[in-house]
């Protein structure tokens, strides 16, 4: 096999290289920049970022990407990393970031921009961030294995907590996967403490714990893992939007997490940072957010008039809503709730399933009023939360926010240590208790 | 599963099958088979995404590391974050950015346009030590347009399009647009007058893996044999990093590259500035002081194992199946094909080796319409830039599996290397040189003819 002689390609390289005219164009615009920080991916940052520099011609946008958990040291770093504009659905980092004083005001026309979604307040409101985008959570549905296991398409959160629900349910851990910490405090707010942490339990019983990739929910899905994947919206609607046959539900009780955009006190490039921080929030930024690979709901609510077929609209679904969930609540027991949720039902798995599932046959065994009062009984030590929510709000300060390093990670094991007593005495009295219950009923503990 | 992989070994196409047939899709087509076994059905915008049904689900854990790899966006060093160490030059921040969904990148419509999904090669004259391109002193071999903070960005490039039209016999025109490359704002110097320059649109990334498993036998079997009305081909031969020696390229715009794994070592650093085993060393060239000063991600950013996750989840990524394939327009349509010579470069169909390097992979059947060999595609798409063996005029014949489905995956892609082509037809009319015959029949068919040589190729 013969190489082209040299001199001949480079002849015949020389002859044609004219065709790409490369001319230094000295006389050209300088390309002014806005530096934005995000961790959005890159199906969102591409669009916005080419929808803006089309809008904007001689303005470029340079991404700087950075998790949530690792943005805050950057943000604080000299001259603020020299970041213009910091835009990402990441509400405690901007809450901190308010405080410490990092944001200057945007001076933005808001005609259009509510700060609240029925009730819930979606912008800062002293004005410092702005709402951006906002998602919603619940229920990712594979029809063809629901019908397959013969169950009914669930409608709202309690209508996963049967038996016949087992192994046929992702719920994300709120610890490890992003946007899990206030879908939990959504279950916690909107039906109380107690009952909340309940049916957190139930499920979770019967949940395949999903520990990382919250994107890939709709995977586990659609290949049929489960029936259903608890999961913020966006993801499921994006692979709906691209073909997957899921469905997607929202329940009666949902929240918000919103993403926003603020502009950071020591922008360089100021007028960029206002024009992209304004395009965001514009008729066009707010329309890219319909678009198949993104899926999330835009805070303009003008540009409902425009959603494609079938599309979730916030502001219309808030007016049924029997609760208004409080984001400063939950992200200020968001540590706790993680841990919590550990100690419940993570760490040991399959003691809570093999606990819940005596309890429930117990009370299907239950014939008498003595015994259906004593599987009563198990079924509350089940759901006994070691920890009432005014001890939980007094005690939030002190447990680690999940991404923060600074602080000692083994500063709450005392107090973790007595939960998980707790909670392992009432099982294994729940247990006991449903044993005497299907004992004096003539029945077994068995397959279920 | 051991039986699974027994069966792979043995060539896992009658398996899938009796398996399409058993799990109720009793009218599969062989014709629609354009990956043999490694043909997913699906014609969403996902079609370019699904992992090949011939993977072991013991690799799903390697595959869906790929898939993050190629989804991740990288992340300025120092950080808290395994993804850090972009740069300190670089194009994009992540590969999908110029392989949406896995699909083809898409050019900039005019001087106001960013390169998204393009980058610009550029070398000088001459080559480097093992016959390749010989970089830019200052430039390397790729324009990375940004850097990280503290490092310059090594310029801006932006094209301004020549248009021209091109009547076809029943009257149609059309209108084509050549890119002619410009620069900015160069941050190192000025490129100089003898700098040769080749911009580049992001190719799929699926079907890679049947694409390496053809033998080079069966490629030099397609260089030798004989072809009508001007057409040739040949193959490249390029320096393979890995192996350390000589190969048959077959990847690359240029079949400029041996294997898959230095083809994605190569867009891992090039593009995102990442360094792994293959390519350890930052690409900061000798004046770029602050990039040589600049932070790094790890020694090297990428590990063995990642790179090879990122290798496995493109071997593995199925090449969609075809649509309508007993529809009577696309029936004609594929005559046209092969009356218009096109099936001479578009080859198929061509079968793997018995004894690929995946089992899975091996002797599959299958319809890539390429037969990976450069062509002399005349001066309208030359760019100049020699690359091994292939000198200025001369492409790799691109495959054409999935081709259909190209715009319904991203609407902004373009064809041809540089994405200058709009449409199907637009690329067909840019072909000169060994496509000249097959250019100037298809100008020559009647508005129906042409009509079912185009549903043809969005068959595929």
């Amino acid at each position: 096999m013969l190489r082209t002689p040299l001199s001949i390609r480079k002849l015949f390289a020389a002859a044609i290289f004219g065709f790409a005219s490369v001319i230094a164009l000295a006389a050209d615009k300088p390309v002014s920049k806005v530096v934005v920080m995000t961790s959005y991916p890159e199906e969102v940052v591409s669009r916005f970022e080419a929808a803006f520099e089309k809008a904007h011609p001689g303005t470029r946008v340079e991404i700087l990407w950075r998790r949530s958990g690792d943005a805050l040291s950057y943000l604080r770093k000299p001259n603020q990393g020299n970041v213009d504009v910091y835009w990402t659905p990441a509400q405690r980092n901007f809450q901190i970031l308010a405080q410490e004083g990092a944001f200057r005001r945007p001076e933005l026309d808001m005609t259009g921009l509510p700060a609240k979604v029925g009730g819930f307040p979606i912008s800062d409101p002293a004005g410092f961030y702005l709402a951006s985008e906002i998602a919603a959570y619940g229920l990712a549905i594979n029809p063809q294995r629901l019908q397959d296991k013969k169950l009914a398409a669930p409608k709202q959160w309690t209508d996963l907590t049967g038996p016949e629900w087992k192994d046929e349910i992702v719920f994300p851990v709120p610890g490890k996967v992003g946007f899990a910490p206030i879908l939990t405090d959504i279950i916690l707010q909107g039906y109380g403490w107690d009952k909340g942490w309940a049916l957190l339990q139930a499920i979770g019983s019967n949940a395949h714990l999903l520990g990382q990739g919250g994107a890939n929910i709709s995977d586990d899905v659609r290949n049929g893992k489960a029936s259903v994947g608890v999961s913020i919206d966006f993801f499921i609607k994006s692979a709906i939007a691209n073909g997957a046959p899921l469905q997607f539900v929202y329940p009666g009780i949902t929240g918000y997490s919103p993403a926003h955009v603020g502009i950071m006190k020591g922008a360089a490039n100021l007028t960029a940072a206002r024009a992209f921080a304004a395009f965001v929030l514009s008729d066009e930024g707010q329309k890219i957010l319909f678009h198949h690979d993104i899926r999330k709901l835009p805070v303009r609510p003008a540009v409902y008039a425009n959603k494609p077929a079938g599309y979730y609209d916030p502001f219309e679904a808030a007016k049924a809503m029997p609760f208004v969930f409080d984001t400063e609540r939950a992200l200020a027991r968001q540590g706790l709730n993680n841990t919590l949720y550990d100690v419940l039902i993570s760490n040991e798995h399959a003691r809570l399933r093999q606990a819940n599932d005596k309890v429930i046959q117990a009370e299907h065994a239950a014939n008498t009023a003595a015994l259906k009062a004593r599987a009563a009984q198990a079924r509350s030590l089940l759901d006994t939360v070691p920890v009432s929510e005014a001890e939980a709000n007094m005690l939030a300060p002190q447990f680690v926010f999940a991404f923060d390093e600074t602080t000692d990670a083994h500063r709450n094991d005392a107090i973790t240590a007595q939960w998980t007593t707790r909670i392992r005495q009432n099982r294994e009295r729940a247990e006991q208790l449903a044993q005497e219950v299907l004992n004096a009923s003539g029945k077994q503990a068995g397959a279920q | 599963m051991k039986l699974r992989r027994v069966i792979g070994y043995l060539g896992v196409l009658p398996l899938a099958l009796l398996f399409l047939l058993l799990s109720g899709a009793a009218s599969v087509d062989t014709k629609a088979l354009s990956g043999g076994s490694a043909t997913v059905f699906d014609d969403s915008r996902e079609a370019f995404s699904q992992a090949s049904p011939v993977m072991d689900q013991d690799n799903l854990a390697t595959f869906v590391q790929g898939r993050n790899l190629f989804r991740q966006s990288w992340v300025v060093a120092p950080a808290n974050d395994r993804a850090a160490g972009l740069g300190p030059l670089y194009n994009r921040i992540s590969c999908i950015a110029c392989h949406a969904k896995n699909g083809r990148g898409g050019a900039p419509d005019g001087p106001d346009g960013t390169m998204q999904a393009m980058l610009l090669r550029l070398s000088i004259p001459g080559t480097n030590p093992h016959g390749g391109p010989k970089p830019h002193p200052a430039y390397g071999d790729q324009l990375n347009e940004r850097g990280v903070p503290g490092v310059p960005g090594e310029g801006i490039g932006f094209l301004i399009y020549d248009e021209h039209i091109e009547t076809l016999a029943d009257g149609t025109e059309v209108t084509l647009r050549k890119p002619n490359v410009h620069f900015k704002e160069m941050a190192y110097g000025t490129l100089g007058a003898d700098v040769m320059v080749s911009p580049r649109v992001g190719p799929v990334v699926y079907g890679l893996g049947l694409l390496e498993a053809i033998s080079d036998d069966t490629i030099l079997a397609m260089a030798r044999q004989a072809k009508p009305d001007g057409i040739a081909g040949r193959v490249n031969i390029v320096w393979d990093a890995m192996a350390q020696k000589e190969a048959i390229g077959r990847f690359g715009m240029k079949a400029n590259v041996a294997t898959l794994t230095e083809q994605i070592a190569n867009a891992f650093h090039g593009d995102l500035g990442i360094t792994s085993p293959l390519m350890p060393k930052e690409n900061c060239s000798k004046v770029q002081t602050a990039c040589q000063q600049a932070p790094s991600g790890g020694d090297p950013e990428l590990t063995r194992a990642e790179l090879y996750a990122t290798v496995f989840y493109q071997r593995m990524l199925a090449v969609p199946a075809r649509r309508d394939v007993n529809d009577k327009q696309v029936i004609q349509g594929k005559r046209l094909f092969v009356q218009a010579r096109c099936i001479a470069c578009h080859a198929a169909p061509l079968r793997t080796r018995p004894d690929a390097a995946l089992p899975a992979l091996s002797n599959q059947l299958i319809l890539p319409y390429t037969d990976l060999l450069l062509h002399d595609m005349g001066p309208g798409l030359a760019d100049g830039r020699s690359d091994y063996l292939a000198n200025g005029r001369e492409w790799r014949t691109p495959p054409l599996w999935g081709i259909g489905l190209t715009h319904k995956v991203n609407p902004d892609a373009g064809y041809l290397h540089d994405g200058r082509a709009r449409t199907l037809l637009e690329a067909i009319m840019w072909h000169g040189g060994e496509g000249s015959y097959s250019k100037e029949a298809v100008r020559k068919m009647t508005t129906e003819d042409r009509t079912a040589l185009l549903r043809f190729l969005e068959s595929l």
